[in-house]
């Protein structure tokens, strides 16, 4: 007992010195971090359609949707994001990505939210607010829809092809 | 200013009380690692204390859940102005994956409302986002908290041009 | 014996007291028996060797409108789990097996708070699992009940004041707990006769969470994950293995892999962090800073794997969204060579220590017999000479392929669970790289799946703290009833028989030598009723096979 009472410490001292100093010399020096590590995202807003794909797959609701007037906000909350990435992977856009931002310390709440801004498209028929522009712009793009069509809100759409629909029957209107 | 002389006082040696409101651990392992040799929270002579009446600064993690809430109000009542927080974790700062369940409170921040309420006044807060946040992240917070460097982020607004 | 055999004898058994047996998963086995003779039945099963690993009780209102319990055994020696379903209607009572299986009595209360069920031989209890305020008649899991109904607290609860009667007090916030909780040791002199607990503090509503429209099968391995921030992978990987189970999904091997390989690099840094805070707790301070930085290249290692410093994120429903290519693989073998040579020069030094030989030998014993009474699992149990592994007894992932040990002591101490604890991580790191090594090409994922309702199906992976049990019916989009039963669940009511007559000094770490995680237990939710109820709470603790001991 009495050997090891200082056998054990020696020892120690020995594993000690033979490692040497570990500590980073962080925030002076850089941080321990490894390639995949995933921190903050980053919304591209000239990406951005403003779909809300992102919104319905966030596990906490840190993306979060709302109307305001004629525009559709996209908020990002950080204090609340888990940085699970699972946003980037759904994205149709390739508008968010992961970033490696850690260093999100803030004194106010506000300072750690995000919005996106979207203007609202306006139903060619009716003049309601329905769509962002650039989920049109861009679905457009990908798919062959004429700019009538696109440009009507799904109410007004429902009418229109109701009527079509009556009107092949002799349905007078 | 009174708040930033009374920091002086603490920034040289900030002890600081870990003060768990139902978290997952996963911000309270973190936070014991930021005092471990490889990030060495003691190079700023940052000690860990075991009773809140020794505290400079609460590192809060957790949402606050029903059964905790009362205990949290007093612990916090026990420590001296100024009365410095930093919250750690998302579950801290906004209330994680579950801000809105029928067990917890959600956050630092709405927690706060309840503090006002019991007369518990909090001097100054920092949030420190993160799931959990990484030991360095812990450490820019606390540093931030203390004046030693400054806040990175800020509120960002982009306007889609279209 | 195989699966039909066993499954042949269980219905002998069930025919006899008029039940009915179906056959759910490759791995477990559903009997329903009539309410009035599950008692025979439990004792029937126990003594065939089952372990009891929990229950689950289930407002099945909306399908039979019928409440109902699902007690769930597991033949360890065979591999096979048993769910046992009884059921009554809203306002009959339903009998307990806590007099037959000891280990039932916590489960069983819990289905009472949550669902307000009507337990027969529980009614004077106090609550286990809901908040002290919470309002009587509103039981959070039954299904209308909303999941984000906050009911007003009462302001009174501030200015209570704790009972002037109490033992010694440790917690609810206390240097050795790194979570809010409440044990009071009640002493004679230096020495612990009784121990009250009162825990729940970390109950966030998980389980009735995952029922609600925020979540969907997709998105509640996230929601798993964050039971616990030690052993998150264990609860996200039960998860999806038992979602996977359920639906009859294949998994790709590689994910298989993966899965396994992640699952044993948590419990690495899980033992290395435990046995660093045993020795913080015995004032070894150099032990403890020494640990911790031979645990830190894993969590670096944990990150260039998965993301995330705590092996969160990675995995979901039909497999993993991280592959591991090859440099990734030659780093992680290059972290696991210095890891495995630095910690064995390490314990070298830290078994030979006196501070913690000494006072770890020969305290906070747990005698077999009742080990096996309370059904304890993990290394509580291998400390006590149980040979309890689920690696090994229900083979998943890819464990199948991998050779290990399973470190088994009998003497039932402190020290015997910290060195099972150290023998564990040695054979985690040879498993990692054996499966490393053996690591097959193909996807991570499968394209797609389909979810079928109203399946059932119980999944069971090896924490670092023993088994954890997750017990699922699946429903639309997301599970109707989402049951886990973390390992801490177990083993806290094995501490009274630890704790009683251990001097005090050496209580806290008998009370940390199960390595409690009490976020895991807590995920559903919480009770105290300090002054009426303390002397009764600390009889349910006992659990009546031992009050009269």
């Amino acid at each position: 007992m009495q050997i090891s009472r200082i056998a054990s410490p020696l020892k120690l001292l020995t594993i000690a010195l033979k490692v040497g100093r570990v500590t980073k010399k962080y925030p002076f020096g850089p941080p321990l971090l490894t390639e995949s590590f995933r921190g903050a995202i980053s919304i591209d807003p000239a990406k951005c359609w403003g779909c809300g794909a992102c919104t319905l797959v966030c596990p906490p609701n840190a993306l979060t949707m709302r109307l305001e007037g004629e525009k559709i906000v996209l908020e990002y909350f950080k204090g609340r994001c888990i940085f699970c990435g699972m946003c980037a992977d759904t994205c149709p856009a390739n508008a968010i990505i992961v970033t490696k931002e850690f260093e999100l310390a803030a004194t106010s709440v506000e300072d750690l939210k995000e919005d996106v801004i979207h203007k609202m498209s306006k139903c060619a028929i009716c003049g309601k607010p329905f769509v962002a522009t650039a989920e049109i712009r861009d679905v457009m793009k990908m798919q062959p829809i004429t700019e009538e069509y696109a440009n009507i809100c799904p109410e007004c759409r429902k009418k229109r092809a109701v009527k079509a629909f009556g009107m092949r029957f002799g349905a007078s209107t | 200013m009174k708040l930033e002389e009374r920091l002086r006082g603490v920034r040289r040696s900030p002890w600081v009380y870990h003060l768990n409101s139902g978290s997952c651990n996963a911000c309270d392992i973190e936070i014991l690692d930021a005092l471990t040799p490889f990030f060495d929270a003691e190079r700023f002579g940052v000690k860990l204390v075991a009773s809140p009446r020794h505290a400079d600064v609460v590192l809060f993690t957790g949402p606050v859940t029903r059964e905790a809430l009362p205990k949290v109000v007093k612990t916090l009542k026990a420590v001296p102005r100024p009365r410095i927080v930093v919250a750690i974790g998302s579950c801290a700062v906004g209330g994680g994956i579950w801000w809105n369940t029928y067990s917890t409170i959600g956050g630092f921040e709405k927690f706060q409302g309840v503090l006002k309420q019991q007369g518990v006044e909090i001097d100054k807060v920092v949030y420190v986002p993160g799931c959990p946040a990484r030991p360095e992240a812990i450490i820019y917070g606390l540093l931030l908290a203390l004046g030693y460097v400054k806040q990175k982020v800020s509120k960002v607004v982009k306007v889609v041009e279209s | 014996m195989s699966m039909k055999d066993v499954v042949k004898e269980i219905e002998g058994k069930v025919v006899e007291f008029g039940g009915v047996v179906e056959t759910i998963t490759d791995t477990a086995v559903f009997v329903e028996i009539p309410k009035e003779r599950v008692k025979e039945f439990a004792k029937w099963l126990y003594n065939a060797g089952a372990f009891l690993k929990t229950c689950a009780g289930v407002d099945e209102r909306s399908i039979n409108s019928r409440f109902a319990v699902y007690h769930i055994f597991g033949l360890d020696e065979k591999g096979i789990d048993v769910v046992l379903r009884i059921s009554s209607l809203e306002g009959e009572a339903l009998p307990s097996i806590a007099s037959e299986v000891p280990a039932a009595e916590w489960c069983e209360l819990e289905a009472r708070d949550m669902l307000g069920l009507h337990i027969l031989g529980h009614e004077s209890k106090p609550r286990l699992v809901l908040p002290q305020d919470w309002p009587n008649a509103v039981y959070p899991l039954r299904k209308d009940v909303p999941y984000d109904y906050r009911p007003p607290s009462s302001v009174e609860n501030f200015g209570k004041e704790l009972p002037s009667e109490v033992g010694l007090p440790v917690g609810p916030y206390h240097p050795i707990l790194h979570e809010p909780e409440y044990f009071e040791l009640y002493v004679e002199g230096e020495r612990v006769v009784d121990v009250f607990y009162r825990g729940f503090h970390v109950h966030r509503g998980i389980e009735k969470l995952a029922e609600s429209p925020r979540f969907t099968y997709k998105t509640i391995p996230f929601l798993a994950e964050r039971i616990c921030g030690i052993c998150g992978f264990v609860h996200s990987s039960c998860y999806v293995l038992t979602v996977e189970r359920a639906a009859k999904i294949e998994v790709p091997e590689r994910a298989q892999f993966i899965r396994s390989i992640v699952l044993e690099i948590e419990r690495i840094h899980s033992h290395l962090l435990w046995l660093g805070v045993a020795a913080h707790i015995l004032g070894y301070d150099a032990g403890f800073m020494h640990i911790w930085r031979i645990r830190e290249p894993i969590m670096v290692l944990a990150e260039l794997l998965t993301g995330s410093r705590k092996t969160y994120g990675i995995n979901i429903v039909g497999g993993v969204r991280r592959d591991i290519d090859e440099s990734k693989k030659k780093k992680a073998l290059d972290v696991l060579r210095n890891v495995r040579e630095e910690f064995k020069r390490f314990v070298e030094v830290f078994t030979s220590v006196p501070e913690i030989v000494k006072r770890a030998t020969g305290t906070g014993v747990l005698p077999k017999d009742d080990a096996r009474a309370l059904s304890v699992v993990g290394p509580t149990a291998r400390g006590s000479g149980l040979r309890r592994d689920v690696r090994k007894d229900y083979p998943y992932f890819a464990y199948r392929l991998a050779s290990f040990k399973v470190p088994v002591y009998s003497e039932g101490d402190n020290l015997a669970r910290l060195l099972v604890r150290v023998d564990e991580v040695f054979e985690s790191i040879s498993i990692v790289e054996q499966l490393l090594d053996a690591l097959p090409r193909g996807s991570i994922a499968v394209e797609s799946y389909e979810i079928p309702s109203f399946r059932k199906a119980v999944g069971a992976v090896e924490a670092p703290r023993g088994e954890d049990v997750h017990f699922i019916i699946t429903g639309h989009g997301r599970p109707y009833r989402w049951r886990v039963r973390a390992p801490t669940y177990q083993n806290i009511p094995a501490l009274k028989i630890m704790l009683r007559n251990t001097p005090l000094a050496d209580a806290f770490l008998t009370i940390a030598s199960i390595d409690p995680c009490f976020s895991c237990t807590d995920r559903a939710v919480v009770i105290r009723d300090v002054r009426s109820g303390f002397r009764r709470f600390a009889s349910l603790f006992e659990g009546r096979r031992y009050a009269n001991k």
